[in-house]
C-alpha cells in the first residue's frame, strides 16, 4: 500500500502529532464543556484549518471529533449534564455510579469503552471505506442523486418525534444552498441584487451560527441553573472483574456503533441510545441499570465512540455525511479543494491513511490523558459560563471574519445563530439543516446532470437499479416509522 | 429556552401555527422565485433556474401540511417563555457586530467581553478586566500577527495610523 507507507510518514512528523495532540486534548475539554459538543468546535476550527494544508488541517478536525464524544461522557459521569448529545445515555449509569463515590471508575469504564469503541471503527473504516469507494465507480449522477436524496432521507429516523421536521431542517439547507448565481444558468438565485451573495451563502458561518450561536442563546436562558459536580481524583482502569462483565457489551456496541454510523445522517447520539438499550436487553441485570450498572457505561460509550470511523466511511467514500460532525468535516475536505468519493481514494491515499491514523492515535491518547488529567479535566466542568461563552462568540466572530475576512460572513453567522435559536424552540435541530446545505451542490448538480442524460424524463430513473435501490431505502427510512406505527394501532384496536 | 412540554394551552399545538408559517414562506419564496431572470432553454438545457428551488419548495410545503395535520391531532402544549436574558444577549453581540467598523474588532471583543459577563452575572472586576484584556491579546497574538487575518481597525486605531 503505496498510500500507507507515505501516511506512516505524515503521523510521525512532529507538526501533525502535535496538531494531533492539541485536536485531542481540545476535544476533551471541550466535550467535558457543557454545552459545547465535537460538532461545534469543529466548525470553530473549520475556518482556521483553511491555514493549514489537507492532512494536518483533516487529522486535527479528525482528532477532535474522537476525543470530543469521549469528552462528553466526563460531564455526563460527573455533573449528570452530558457535554454533548452522544453522552447522553452515559449519564444514566455514570451519575449514580459517581454519586456512589465510584467516579473514576466510571470515567475508567467511559474512557477504556471508548478506545475500543473507537479503534475498531477506525479499522472498519480502513476497511469498509476503500471497498464502498470502488462500489462508488459505477455511480453516475442519476445513482448520486439518488444517493443524496436517501441521506436526506435518513433525517427522519434522527429522531422519531422530529421526523417531519429534520425533513424540512434538510429542505432548508438544502434551499440555503440554491443561493448565488446559479452556475448552469448565469442566473441570479435570491441575491437581492447584493453583489456578496453572487458567489452563494458560505457554510462555515451558517455551521458556526446554527451550532455555536445558537447554543450561546439557548446557555443564555439557562442563566440560573446551577451544576452540581461531584469531585474525581484519578481515573481508574476498568478491574478484570468489570471488563470481564462488560466485554460482550463493549462487543456488541462496537458493532452496533459502527453500523449505525455507517448510514447516512444517524451519528454517535442514536448509536449510544442504541447501544444503551441492547445492553440493558442482553444484561443478566437489567433492573440494575439507572443505578450505576457497568454495562450501562460501557455499552453507550463504546457505541458513540464507535459511530465516529463508521460516519466517515460514506462521508470520504461517497461524500454523504454519517452524522453532524461528519458533514463539517465533509466541508472541510470540500473547502480544502477535494471531493470524497472513489478519486480521493485513488488521487490522495496518504490524506486518507492520515486521517485514519489521527484517530487511532487520538483514541490512545484521549485514554492517556483520561489517566492523567481526570482530577483537571473534572475542574473544566467548573469553569463559570460568563466567562465561557464571551470566548465562544470571539472565536465565533473570529471564525466566521477570519473565512474571506468579510463582514458578510459574521452577518450571515449571526443571522443563521437568530434563526437557529428561534428553530431550536420549535423544535427544529440545527444538523439537518447543515446536512442540507453540505448536500445541496451535489444534489441539485448531479440531479440537473441526471435530467439533462435522460432528456427530462424523469421516467429516465427507472432505469438504474442502483438508484432505484436507494429511492426504494429513502422511502423505506421515511415511511417504515409512521407505518409501524399504524400497524401497531391496529394491533392494538383489534 | 424553557420548553414545558406536556403543559396543555388553549388553542391549537404550536406545530399548527409553525406549518403556516412554513407555507406562507414557501408561498413568499415561490413569488421570489417568478422573478428570476430567464434564459433560452437551450442555454438552461432545459433546467431552468427555478426548477430546483421550486421542486424543494413543493416538497417543504407537502411536509408543512403534514406538520399542520399531525400538529391538529396533538395536544396544545404551552412554549414557556423567552428568558431577557437571551433578548439582552442577542441585542448585546448585534451590537458588537455593529460597532466592530467603527472601533474595530479588539475593542469591540473587549467592550463585548466585559458587557456579556457583567450581563450573565459574573460580578468579579478582576475575572472580567482579566477576560476583557486576554481575550484580544488572544486574538491578536494568534490571528493578526500569527494567521495573518487583517481585521477592520476601526477609528481608535486609525487615529494612530494601525492595522487591526
Amino acid at each position: 500500500m503505496p498510500g500507507l507507507e507515505v501516511a506512516l510518514q505524515v503521523i510521525t512528523d512532529p507538526y501533525i502529532l502535535g496538531l494531533i495532540f492539541i485536536g485531542t486534548i481540545g476535544g476533551v475539554l471541550v466535550g467535558a464543556l457543557p454545552g459545547l459538543s465535537s460538532s461545534m468546535a469543529t466548525a470553530l476550527l473549520l475556518p482556521f484549518s483553511l491555514y493549514l494544508d489537507p492532512i494536518p488541517a483533516i487529522a486535527l478536525l479528525a482528532s477532535l471529533y474522537c476525543a470530543g464524544t469521549f469528552g462528553g461522557s466526563i460531564t455526563a459521569i460527573l455533573i449528570n449534564a452530558p457535554g454533548a448529545p452522544p453522552a447522553a445515555a452515559t449519564a444514566f449509569d455514570g451519575y449514580p455510579m459517581a454519586q456512589r463515590g465510584e467516579a473514576g471508575r466510571a470515567l475508567g469504564l467511559a474512557a477504556v469503552s471508548s478506545v475500543i469503541g473507537g479503534t475498531f471503527s477506525v479499522l472498519v473504516l480502513l476497511i469498509a471505506a476503500p471497498m464502498l469507494a470502488r462500489v462508488a465507480y459505477s455511480f453516475g449522477p442519476a445513482e448520486y442523486f439518488a444517493l443524496a436524496v436517501f441521506g436526506l432521507s435518513m433525517l427522519s429516523s434522527i429522531s422519531g418525534k422530529g421526523a417531519v421536521k429534520n425533513l424540512i431542517g434538510g429542505c432548508f439547507g438544502l434551499l440555503i444552498a440554491t443561493v448565488g448565481v446559479d452556475l448552469t444558468t448565469g442566473v441570479e438565485r435570491f441575491t437581492f441584487g447584493m453583489p456578496e451573495l453572487y458567489e452563494g451563502i458560505h457554510f462555515i458561518p451558517v455551521l458556526i451560527g446554527l451550532f455555536a450561536i445558537t447554543e450561546l442563546l439557548s446557555q443564555a436562558a439557562k442563566l440560573r441553573q446551577e451544576v452540581v459536580a461531584i469531585g474525581v481524583s484519578a481515573l481508574k482502569l476498568p478491574s478484570w472483574a468489570d471488563f470481564n462483565k462488560v466485554k460482550y457489551t463493549i462487543m456488541r456496541s462496537c458493532g452496533i456503533g459502527t453500523f449505525i454510523g455507517i448510514l447516512p445522517a444517524e451519528g454517535s447520539t442514536m448509536a449510544a441510545m442504541i447501544g444503551y438499550n441492547e445492553s440493558k436487553r442482553w444484561s443478566k441485570n437489567p433492573e440494575q441499570f439507572g443505578e450505576g450498572a457497568v454495562e450501562g457505561i460501557a455499552g453507550p460509550e463504546a457505541a458513540n465512540n464507535a459511530a465516529t470511523g463508521g460516519s466517515l466511511v460514506p462521508t470520504l467514500a461517497l461524500g454523504i455525511p454519517g452524522s453532524a460532525t461528519a458533514a463539517v468535516i465533509l466541508g472541510g475536505l470540500q473547502v480544502q479543494g477535494l471531493r470524497p468519493g472513489p478519486y480521493l481514494f485513488e488521487q490522495q491515499p496518504a490524506l486518507l491513511y492520515g486521517i485514519f491514523f489521527s484517530m487511532l492515535l487520538a483514541n490512545f491518547l484521549f485514554l492517556g490523558f483520561g489517566l492523567v488529567g481526570a482530577k483537571v479535566f473534572s475542574r473544566i466542568t467548573q469553569v463559570p459560563r460568563a466567562l465561557l461563552w464571551p470566548t465562544v462568540f470571539a472565536l465565533c466572530f473570529v471564525g466566521a471574519y477570519g473565512l474571506e475576512q468579510s463582514m458578510k460572513d459574521v452577518w450571515v453567522m449571526l443571522a443563521a445563530g437568530l434563526v437557529g435559536f428561534i428553530l431550536k424552540r420549535y423544535g427544529f435541530a440545527p444538523a439537518p439543516i447543515i446536512m442540507g446545505l453540505v448536500l445541496g451542490k451535489l444534489t441539485e448538480n448531479s440531479l440537473a446532470q441526471a435530467m439533462i442524460i435522460f432528456d427530462q424524463q424523469w421516467t429516465g430513473f427507472l432505469g438504474r437499479p442502483i438508484a432505484m435501490s436507494f429511492f426504494a431505502l429513502a422511502l423505506l427510512s421515511v415511511f417504515a416509522a409512521p407505518i409501524k406505527r399504524l400497524v401497531m394501532q391496529r394491533v392494538r384496536l383489534t | 429556552m424553557t420548553n414545558v412540554s406536556g403543559v396543555s394551552a388553549r388553542g391549537l399545538h404550536h406545530d399548527v401555527y409553525v406549518g403556516l408559517v412554513l407555507l406562507i414562506f414557501c408561498a413568499v419564496t415561490f413569488y421570489i422565485t417568478t422573478t428570476f431572470d430567464s434564459v433560452p432553454a437551450m442555454l438552461s438545457q432545459n433546467i431552468p433556474a427555478t426548477f430546483f428551488p421550486r421542486l424543494i419548495l413543493f416538497v417543504i410545503a407537502g411536509l408543512s401540511v403534514i406538520l399542520i395535520v399531525s400538529g391538529l391531532r396533538r395536544t396544545p402544549e404551552k412554549l414557556g417563555g423567552i428568558p431577557g436574558s437571551v433578548f439582552l444577549t442577542a441585542g448585546v453581540i448585534t451590537l458588537a457586530i455593529f460597532l466592530v467598523k467603527p472601533l474595530g474588532t479588539l475593542l469591540t471583543v473587549s467592550l463585548l467581553s466585559m458587557t456579556l459577563t457583567w450581563l450573565w452575572g459574573e460580578r468579579s472586576k478582576t475575572r472580567i478586566i482579566s477576560l476583557a484584556i486576554g481575550l484580544p491579546a488572544a486574538i491578536y497574538l494568534i490571528f493578526a500577527i500569527g494567521l495573518q487575518v487583517r481585521f477592520p481597525a476601526g477609528v481608535v486605531l486609525a487615529l494612530f495610523g494601525a492595522g487591526g
